[in-house]
């Protein structure tokens, strides 16, 4: 009984049972890979996208209409609460993206946090409509071309849902359920959920890529990092993600236990409120970044574990353009910036220091600290300031920080994933624009670069915009960072993948 | 004894109805709009508010606001969770159980520990045994709780691998939580692997409540000692002994019956510190009972979980108090003599 399930030991309770809602990586870990396909996916192997649920696509010249074919015969879980009769068709696809896409979708209004993740990167804009048909053929029909899309088709959130679980849910009046009690196609479905304890997987047998290797999976809910590692040392979880930086070295030297580590393209970045004075005066904001020291951050609060960025593009993707002189660290120039700016005697600001651990940061707080005491050399005053997690969130939507310590993770290999989510215009009205940065040459470079396939092009284009980030500095990249698991020897087929949420189809216990 | 019962009857009513007015208050006091506070609704529909507010009685007075939410407590809505938006009444009905399970096994280990210390420590006054123990009793007295725990998780848990150091259970088992306290889900559960499942529970259940226990044991054999040591020094001890009983009939005929009168007036004080004692050992072993999340809902400023968490816990030691009380008055009729004479 024990030898056929996996105990792995989650960091927060999941929010919702469904992607669509989220961006929070917590849940996407916990949800996405193990409930849910996506019509593509990413092959890091490949480099390239690669079938799922659809088994083929074709786009047309203008790149404006995407053709799909979906597989045959995938099957739906079957739960207490949902009992399938008929396979995977492309009405499940048009109910799973009408959903978002549609605001008179019976569906779409119960999501009390909207679909975060489509407004940002601009789908829900993008996509004219879908087009059904027969059972396994369908199009999607865009506005405009958009280099991206196949890539946003790929991440977590883009999953497929059942169109006829959606038809007894509305028939029961009970449209809630679609997200706290999910069924998709992936390979375990949900047993149940209790808050702040635990959650249970089953494996479901008639998985299209073949039935997983455990038959059960268990995610214990423990908050604390300190408290994750010692489960790992007793036994009590057998995977264990994101262990604390302090604690790596440690557990590379312990023969019992496994630590597994992949590239994870992320950025964490200090982004400064350029609506604000006297952060609107680019000679501040260059000021206060040639006044710290990054390579001891880099020591002190990854512990080394962790490069040192040169630019808000991760060093691993094919678009990064790093400049060695944008960032260093040079208290001299720093002050004559400050005096040319005029503020030669300095001021006082704040920084807000994210409130909780994520694989880019984990002790924003420490970090804060550090930085208080480089930018003191400068004479600039600095006061920390953190919220409980939620109202953090939303002040700083509000856009009431002059500063703010925070990051990004990349849900899909495309470059746009870091430019436009980020600094566009748009994503200053969306919130998520941390800077508040409104460029529009910037806007121009990154809308230009997703209206071409071609790579070259798209390279220069970004490049180009990189260098402007590089004079304008509305943020200052500190360092991107490395994804861990750890887990107990005998656990095997653990394969960590550098974008997406956990996949545990071949995970197992072997022989301890 | 009627007298009595009566007595203490409208004694835990008043105080009963005093913690409810203290919890309706807090609503006013915690920062924020008191209808949020009390109900957990959280809405920018206004007709979704008003029907709120008009069945909390906010359209009216403080007077009608008291009573709609006493009417709501007692049919079980005690509002939804700020942070979650489920009903509390839900949590508190799974998690209360679980800290019941802690709060009685670990009650029960101490009275089991602790009275047998008592009474060795007093029939060898002086000697080494009562030095020995009475040594041990106030070096456990003396350690804190949360170091405790951290002391045995590092000693049994991390080094010897003896027992796990956190949950009810090995999720694996796949016990259906219906009750909240795992020995009891066990008990009606249909497991497959029953016995295994049970050796687990124990595993993880020692280490919490030797922890627990470790406080009110200690407590509890110093005031037996005490207690004891008076008995053994009333003449009715002497004449016995005069009358040529033997040492053991002396001892648990009549100076052991008289010692547990006045131990169990204290129980009532020793179960509070437990209970306390339960709230930071639920934290330390992530065990799912009322203390977790409390104090988590301190941290989240969940004000309609925090005024559940107290009002179940306070109204827990009260009735536990008065029990005892009644229990103390029912076993032992010269305290009800006592009472009436000063009555």
């Amino acid at each position: 009984m024990l030898s056929e399930g996996l105990l792995y030991c989650a960091e927060g309770n999941p929010e919702s049972f469904n992607p669509q809602l989220v961006t929070s990586g917590t849940t996407l870990d916990m949800t996405a890979n193990l409930l849910y396909d996506r019509l593509i996916e990413y092959s890091d192997e490949a480099k390239e996208y690669v079938p799922a649920l659809a088994e083929s696509w074709q786009i047309n010249e203008d790149g404006t209409e995407y053709s799909f074919t979906l597989r045959e015969g995938v099957e739906f879980h079957q739960t207490r609460y949902f009992t399938p009769t008929r396979p995977l068709t492309a009405t499940d696809v048009q109910f799973s993206f009408e959903r978002w896409l549609n605001t008179d979708h019976p569906f779409h209004l119960i999501s009390m946090t909207g679909y975060p993740f489509f407004s940002a990167v601009g789908l829900d804009r993008l996509i004219q409509r879908i087009e059904v048909k027969d059972d396994h053929n369908f199009t999607i029909h865009l506005h405009e071309p958009d280099s991206s899309f196949i890539a946003n088709l790929a991440t977590d959130f883009a999953v497929i849902l059942s169109a006829e679980y959606g038809e007894q849910l509305v028939a029961e009046d009970n449209r809630v359920a679609l997200d706290n009690l999910p069924v998709g196609t992936g390979p375990f479905k949900f047993q149940h959920f209790r808050k702040d304890v635990s959650l249970s997987y089953r494996r479901h047998q008639g998985y299209w890529q073949g039935a997983a290797k455990s038959e059960r999976v268990v995610f214990r809910i423990i908050p604390s990092d300190h408290k994750r590692i010692l489960m790992l040392l007793t036994k009590d979880c057998d995977i264990v993600p994101y262990p604390p930086a302090r604690d790596l070295d440690d557990l590379d030297a312990r023969d019992d236990i496994n630590l597994y580590s992949t590239v994870s393209p992320n950025t964490a970045f200090w982004a400064f409120n350029t609506q604000k004075p006297p952060f609107d005066d680019v000679r501040v904001r260059q000021a206060l970044i040639h006044a710290i020291d990054r390579e001891s951050i880099v020591k002190a609060v990854y512990f080394g574990h962790a490069a040192l960025a040169q630019s808000i593009l991760p060093n691993t993707s094919w678009a990064h353009f790093s400049d060695e002189d944008a960032y260093t660290f040079d208290p001299v120039a720093a002050r004559e910036l400050l005096a040319d700016a005029g503020y030669p005697n300095g001021f006082s600001m704040n920084i807000w220091a994210l409130p909780v651990q994520r694989a880019y940061n984990p002790n924003a707080r420490k970090m804060a600290e550090l930085m208080q005491s480089d930018l003191a050399n400068i004479g600039v005053q600095v006061n920390i300031v953190s919220y409980e997690w939620s109202t953090f969130r939303r002040r700083l939507a509000d856009g009431d920080h002059d500063s703010v310590l925070i990051g990004w993770s990349g849900d899909n290999p495309d470059p746009d994933n870091f430019f436009r989510p980020l600094l566009s215009c748009a994503a200053v009205l969306s919130g998520s624009n941390r800077a508040r940065w409104c460029e529009p040459r910037f806007d121009r470079l990154v809308m230009s670069a997703i209206r071409t396939a071609d790579r070259d092009e798209r390279l220069a284009f970004y490049r180009e915009a990189q260098e402007l980030l590089n004079n304008q500095v509305p943020l200052m990249p500190i360092v991107h960072s490395m994804r861990y698991k750890a887990t107990q020897p005998y656990i095997e087929g653990m394969h960590l993948e550098p974008y997406g949420g956990t996949r545990l189809l071949n995970t197992h216990k072997g022989q301890p | 004894m009627t007298r009595y019962l009566l007595r203490q009857l409208s004694l835990l009513l008043v105080t009963l109805f005093l913690l409810t007015v203290l919890s309706f208050s807090l609503g006013y006091w915690f920062p924020g709009d008191a209808l949020v506070n009390l109900s957990g609704i959280q809405t920018l529909d206004s007709a979704l508010y008003q029907q709120v507010a008009s069945s909390r009685g906010f359209d009216s007075n403080i007077l009608v606001q008291y009573f709609r939410y006493l009417g709501h407590l007692l049919q079980g809505d005690w509002g939804v969770s700020l942070q979650d938006g489920t009903p509390v009444w839900n949590e508190v009905k799974a998690r209360f159980p679980a800290t019941m399970e802690l709060a009685v096994l670990a009650s029960i280990l101490a009275l089991l520990l602790g009275i047998p210390m008592g009474i060795i420590s007093a029939l060898n006054l002086g000697r080494w045994p009562d030095r020995f123990l009475m040594g041990l009793s106030l070096s456990a007295y003396s350690i804190p709780v949360f170091w405790l725990a951290q002391l045995f998780i590092l000693v049994f848990a991390v080094n010897l691998q003896w027992f796990p150091i956190a949950g009810q259970i090995n999720p694996l088992y796949n016990i259906e939580p219906v009750t909240g306290s795992i020995v009891l889900d066990l008990a009606r559960a249909d497991h497959p692997a029953k016995s295994a499942a049970l050796l687990d529970v124990l595993r993880h259940l020692l280490l919490p409540l030797l922890v627990l226990a470790v406080m009110p044991a200690t407590l509890l054999a110093r005031l037996t000692r005490a207690a004891m040591h008076d008995v053994l020094r009333r003449n009715y001890i002497k004449s016995a002994r005069a009358k040529g009983l033997t040492a053991s009939q002396v001892i648990f005929k009549h100076a052991v019956p008289n010692t547990m009168q006045s131990v169990t007036r204290d129980l009532g004080v020793i179960f509070s510190f437990l209970i306390t004692n339960t709230m930071i050992t639920e934290v330390i072993f992530s065990w799912p009972g009322l203390g977790s999340w409390l104090i988590r809902s301190i941290y989240e400023r969940d004000y309609p979980v925090m005024q559940a968490g107290l009002l179940t816990l306070a109204a827990l030691i009260l009735l536990v108090n008065v029990l005892l009380n009644l229990l103390h008055a029912w076993r032992y009729p010269q305290i009800r003599q006592e009472l009436y004479a000063n009555a």
